[in-house]
């Protein structure tokens, strides 16, 4: 780390690719990516794939090689997840597709990122959007799971799946950053980025970040990171529940979710996590019983509309199997 | 963490003279009081405080004990609920002189909360500490009606604190506000306290969430706060029938007599199945009902079919009502979900967590969502461990001072000033 400089990025916006030739892995998806930039010219996409293997950065890469460095001025940026509803989506790709299209290329761009967690009736809609202004406009749509996608949109695009990175593509990319920015290193903890962000390039990027944020990139550091990163609370309230304390459990769950900002579904994962992980020491048999539960908990969480709720089923269920097995 | 005092305990009144209104008793108790210490004998040995709660009753005897130079030792019933520990404490200190040589007051506080199956022997205690005192006892009850508390109401001197008057609630509030350099508006302060129904102590929270939260305290900002309150006002009684229903339609019944939304009385009921079941198998059956109840919920919100809202009574009332084992009445006090506090007194730190969600997401490409779950908690460690980097980024991203101190909590300090130093120098 520099001290002359008086600005810092996040390594994530700093070192992610502008340019499809920038791109190091996916190559596949980027030789095909290409021919739409040579033709100018280019179906709707489907991005679909794990997340932190380049989606969203290899969708932005595209329309810059196909507009330039403006780019963002012909694109419209929407995110699923942050817009309310298919009603805001709709007014604002109308407006959009309603400017006139200047320059080379003859059509604009929506990209639409998280795409999966619009519900079914909203992709409906989303269809009809494709549909009406596919004169001059082309959606590219981004998502986790292209299960969740409905059938009649995914004929519509041309579906790019990207794979989880690989350890050399993670290892060699931290390796390259660490050594632009003159951060003190053990090849060891790279491998170990590599292991606990299974495979998501922005995970290990802001590990390897704020791990030289702390001093230096160890493996020591690194669990630090780690261990720092997950809020100590997601296992207190586990170890609470299991215990028999349910109001305990209760009150850490509400400080995650109203504190912290997390939702039910960030909890419910991060409790998957732990149950498997070595600071619990729980029986075995008790971690498939729990695992079984946090499975349809996770689920019911989707189907209903009150996420504290669903995980006191689960902190209360805890606090029962805590007692059947005498954790304590 | 640096946790401020809550004003309720910050702004207790240092003597009696401080004490809001409540003149008679405060002259009974001192008449009494005067007299024990006098050694004069006396009919009563100890006094029982009752009143709503909220309206002084601890203040008073603390109030009282610094008056009369005494050491007020102090027992809350939440606190030591077994008989054993009642003997122990109330004993030892009831026989023995005073630490310092000065005489003392015994204060047993909130004895109605001792009833109930784990303080058996807890008034008997009680009683056995009344007879062998040497040192005057005082007792506070919401309320001393009760069976259990019959034997305590003869052998106890009966003193009653009132309600207080809206009038007096918003003097004491208009005082703090002044001690607080608060602005606070007139009409502010005349709906809190009438909301407070004569609770000193809820206005005097209401008046610190919204007075910490805002700076100042404006009639808009009340009644965003009371809009909220007023709906659940009355669910205690339906949640009483609820609870204690020995049939599946009185379940049903009481969940429909309700007068507030179904959707808060599931809140409601979140809040106090813990409260009244303690079998972990209970507890866990009714949650499990209500979770039931809340995927009904869930799908009417996504298919409109208003149709399904019957399962969600069905498993909201009889199907949580019913989780129990074995019916026996009982009572439990019900009160108001500390979730809608947590979420009033936190909404200005959400707001924050969305504003520093705008800054960054975008520039990362990721919704403001995934930005919250996977980067903040990096952040977080940046912030908190290394004050020039973190400095740096603030730079980098436009971060405010106030999202600054979000983020780094303590050592926001060292962040602003590189920040300063740095902008000077650009």
């Amino acid at each position: 780390m520099s001290t002359a400089q008086e600005y810092e990025l996040l390594w994530a916006e700093k070192y992610r690719p502008r340019t499809l030739d920038e791109i190091v892995n996916q190559r596949d998806t980027v030789i095909r990516l290409r021919k739409f930039v040579e033709e100018k010219n280019m179906p709707h996409l489907l991005f679909a794939g794990p997340p932190g293997t380049g989606k969203t950065t290899a969708a932005h890469c595209l329309a810059h090689d196909l507009y330039g460095d403006n780019y963002r001025a012909y694109i419209l940026e929407l995110n699923a997840s942050d817009e309310r509803g298919i009603e805001v989506i709709r007014s604002k790709v109308k407006e959009f597709a309603r400017s006139i299209v200047s320059g080379e290329v003859p059509f604009k761009i929506v990209l639409l990122d998280e795409a999966d967690n619009m519900t079914p009736d909203a992709q409906q809609a989303l269809r009809r959007l494709m549909e009406l202004f596919t004169i001059n406009t082309r959606f590219i749509l981004i998502a986790n799971y292209p299960s969740k996608i409905i059938e009649p949109i995914q004929s519509r695009c041309a579906v790019f799946r990207f794979t989880s990175l690989s350890k050399d593509d993670v290892v060699s990319r931290l390796k390259w950053i660490a050594e632009k920015e003159g951060v003190e290193l053990e090849d060891e903890a790279l491998e170990v980025i590599y292991e606990l962000s299974e495979g998501d390039m922005r995970r290990a990027i802001n590990v390897l970040q704020a791990s030289s944020a702390l001093g230096k990139v160890t493996v020591e550091y690194v669990y630090r990171v780690v261990g720092l990163a997950h809020p100590r609370e997601v296992r207190e309230m586990v170890k609470s529940a299991l215990a028999g304390d349910f109001t305990g459990a209760r009150g850490r769950l509400r400080e995650l979710m109203i504190s912290y900002g997390l939702s039910g579904l960030d909890v419910i994962k991060q409790v998957h996590r732990e149950i498997f992980g070595a600071e619990l020491k729980l029986p075995e048999e008790l971690k498939v019983l729990i695992a079984d539960y946090a499975g349809e908990i996770q689920y019911r969480l989707t189907e209903g509309s009150d996420d504290e709720i669903q995980l006191n089923a689960f902190l209360a269920r805890l606090a029962l199997l805590g007692k059947k097995f005498k954790v304590s | 963490m640096d946790k401020k005092l809550p004003w309720t305990i910050k702004y207790r009144p240092r003597s009696l003279s401080e004490v809001v209104d409540q003149e008679s008793a405060k002259n009974e108790l001192l008449s009494w009081i005067k007299q024990w210490l006098s050694g004069k004998p006396l009919d009563k040995k100890a006094v029982l405080l009752y009143g709503p709660a909220g309206c002084g009753k601890t203040s008073l005897v603390e109030a009282l004990a610094r008056d009369m130079g005494l050491e007020l030792v102090e027992m809350n019933a939440s606190d030591f609920r077994r008989r054993e520990d009642i003997e122990r404490i109330a004993l030892a200190s009831s026989l023995q002189r005073s630490l310092f040589g000065k005489g003392k007051v015994i204060l047993l506080d909130e004895i109605d909360g001792l009833s109930g199956m784990a303080d058996k022997g807890g008034a008997e205690a009680i009683l056995q500490l009344i007879e062998g005192t040497k040192w005057p006892i005082i007792m506070t009850a919401n309320n001393p009606w009760t069976h259990d508390l019959k034997p305590l109401r003869d052998l106890a001197r009966m003193i009653e604190v009132r309600r207080l008057r809206n009038t007096d609630v918003v003097v004491a509030l208009k005082k703090i506000c002044g001690l607080e350099k608060i602005y606070c508006e007139d009409d502010a302060l005349k709906v809190i306290a009438d909301r407070s129904e004569g609770d000193l102590r809820s206005a005097i929270n209401d008046l610190q969430a919204i007075g910490e939260a805002y700076g100042k305290v404006a009639v808009s900002l009340v009644e965003a706060m009371t809009a909220y309150r007023n709906r659940e006002y009355a669910p205690f009684e339906a949640l009483r029938n609820l609870f204690n229903s020995r049939y599946a339609w009185m379940a049903r019944n009481a969940l429909l007599q309700s007068n507030i939304d179904y959707e808060q009385m599931l809140l409601w009921i979140n809040e106090h199945i813990p409260t009244y079941f303690s079998d972990p198998e209970e507890v866990w059956r009714a949650y499990e009902a209500l979770s039931r109840a809340d995927v009904y919920r869930g799908r009417i919100v996504k298919t409109g079919n208003w149709d399904l809202l019957t399962y969600v009574m069905d498993m909201a009332g009889p199907g949580v009502a019913l989780s129990r084992k074995i019916t026996k009445f009982h009572w439990v006090k019900f009160t108001r979900p500390e979730r809608f506090d947590l979420v009033f007194k936190s909404r200005r730190a959400r707001e924050l967590r969305t504003a520093i969600a705008e800054a960054f997401s975008n520039r990362l490409l990721m919704s403001k969502r995934s930005f919250t779950a996977e980067v903040l908690p990096y952040l977080y460690i940046v912030f908190q461990n290394n004050p020039e980097y973190a400095a740096k980024i603030s730079m980098a991203y436009g971060l405010t001072n106030e999202m600054i101190s979000f983020l780094a909590g303590p050592r926001a300090r060292e962040i602003m000033s590189y920040v300063k130093k740095y902008s000077r120098r650009s």
